[in-house]
């Protein structure tokens, strides 16, 4: 990881946790989609981050954006919770070296496929995550559940779109 | 002693998720019963201080609104005055005697950050200890009900809307004064639930539900909403109601917050009751 990487990924982590503290939070679609988006730092992190670090670095972020919403501990239980599950999704997913080239998981290294698998299974562990301890009781599971569910949709398109401009496909 | 260095070495990954997630977990939990304390009081001013500068700006944006509902609120104040009514009798207006006492005062404040998309929704609002607001004073804008004070730091106050799963909202028929109570159990933030309506009570569409001076928090008589829809269940002894709510909770500019000046006494009458 060089110093280079570093400073790209804290000036990511400024303009996400302000992004979602100012705007994002403020959007309310139907009464079921707020989008998350602030979890796009935790997926660009570099493959090589330390472990520690990247739980380290969830709890941080999750702790920022929660200073904003006043709900201390909500999203930083769902960022660790992400974070932690990383690692493993990335080796499930993974068949072979091949599939982990450049520094950080991008759509255009990976592949549409091997992005897709990747952001939607962690996007959706962090939703449900959130939502779930947000509520805390089962008598409004199954609306819960499309909240989740919407919501990932929404971020994760939110996600796409934000690929698509930052590394656009070809040269 | 040196395997278990190694077993920990080795594992070290899920023990620093364990541990990062029970702090983040006791955070969550405790948050909800010390709303008071220190780390959240220090939140509470950083956040404060940056909310309000960019509700400084978004304020632009909704001038023609707020223009309007201060002029409404004008009227209103000017019909109240003592010169709008015609005196039959002037003692009513000059009489210092001891029969009639200021019950609520109002301090006005304004909301700097706010959300209706959450199934717990905060207010934050720019007056705190400093201007004399405490728990549980209830908060209102206009004559319409907005919520109560959870939290006070010395310059911000901290206000669970109605909108939130713990609040529970003492109202009545404007009709015929009979007691329900008023919740919201999430999704569209302009329906909430009215729940346990007696079975007797003959409910239309459009009836209106008021605060009922019960719970002292608001003051009687603040519209809640109206009656958008009820089933009539029949085999339990209460019915349920849909309300559609009054209060537009995604366009709060300024609101105020209400004193209650006797409620100390009605507390301590309460208290000493207990006690008995």
């Amino acid at each position: 990881m060089t110093s280079r990487t570093v400073f790209f990924n804290i000036i990511r982590f400024f303009f996400l946790v302000f992004f979602q503290a100012l705007i994002l939070n403020r959007i309310n679609l139907g009464g079921y989609i707020n989008p998350y988006f602030y979890i796009y730092f935790i997926l660009l992190l570099p493959f090589d981050t330390p472990k520690w670090m990247l739980l380290i670095a969830a709890f941080i972020l999750g702790w920022s954006v929660d200073i904003f919403t006043n709900t201390i501990g909500l999203n930083t239980a769902a960022c660790v919770m992400m974070a932690f599950a990383r690692p493993f999704v990335i080796t499930a997913i993974s068949s072979g070296p091949e599939s982990l080239l450049g520094d950080t998981p991008s759509l255009k290294n990976q592949g549409l496929k091997w992005f897709l698998y990747y952001s939607i299974i962690l996007i959706v562990i962090h939703h449900f995550t959130l939502f779930y301890l947000e509520i805390f009781r089962f008598s409004e599971f199954m609306t819960t559940f499309i909240r989740v569910l919407s919501s990932s949709a929404f971020t994760l398109l939110l996600v796409l779109i934000s690929e698509y401009i930052l590394y656009p496909r070809g040269k | 002693m040196r395997n278990l260095y190694v077993f920990f070495r080795k594992h070290y990954f899920y023990f620093l998720f364990l541990l990062l997630e029970t702090i983040s977990l006791i955070l969550l939990f405790n948050y909800n019963e010390f709303q008071g304390s220190a780390i959240y009081s220090v939140s509470n001013t950083i956040s404060g201080s940056v909310n309000k500068t960019f509700n400084g700006i978004s304020e632009y944006f909704s001038l023609r609104k707020t223009n309007r509902v201060l002029i409404e609120e004008m009227a209103r104040l000017h019909s109240r005055i003592p010169e709008a009514f015609y005196m039959t009798d002037a003692n009513v207006f000059y009489k210092k005697d001891s029969i009639i006492h200021l019950e609520y005062k109002y301090i006005s404040a304004k909301v700097i950050s706010n959300t209706t998309n959450k199934r717990n929704n905060f207010l934050m609002i720019d007056k705190g200890s400093l201007q004399g607001i405490e728990n549980h004073m209830g908060v209102i804008i206009g004559n319409k009900i907005v919520g109560q004070v959870v939290s006070v730091s010395p310059h911000f106050s901290y206000v669970m809307s109605l909108l939130n799963k713990d609040s529970r909202i003492s109202g009545k028929f404007k009709k015929n004064d009979q007691l329900v109570n008023v919740e919201w159990n999430g999704g569209n933030y302009r329906l909430g639930q009215v729940k346990e309506i007696p079975k007797h009570i003959v409910m239309e569409k459009g009836d209106t539900i008021i605060t009922s001076g019960n719970s002292n928090i608001f003051p009687e008589g603040l519209i809640i909403g109206t009656i958008s829809g009820f089933n009539n269940a029949l085999d339990e002894n209460f019915n349920n109601g849909e309300i559609l709510f009054s209060t537009d909770f995604n366009s709060l500019g300024y609101i105020e917050v209400v004193v209650d000046l006797m409620r100390k006494e009605k507390e301590e009458l309460k208290a000493s009751f207990k006690t008995q």
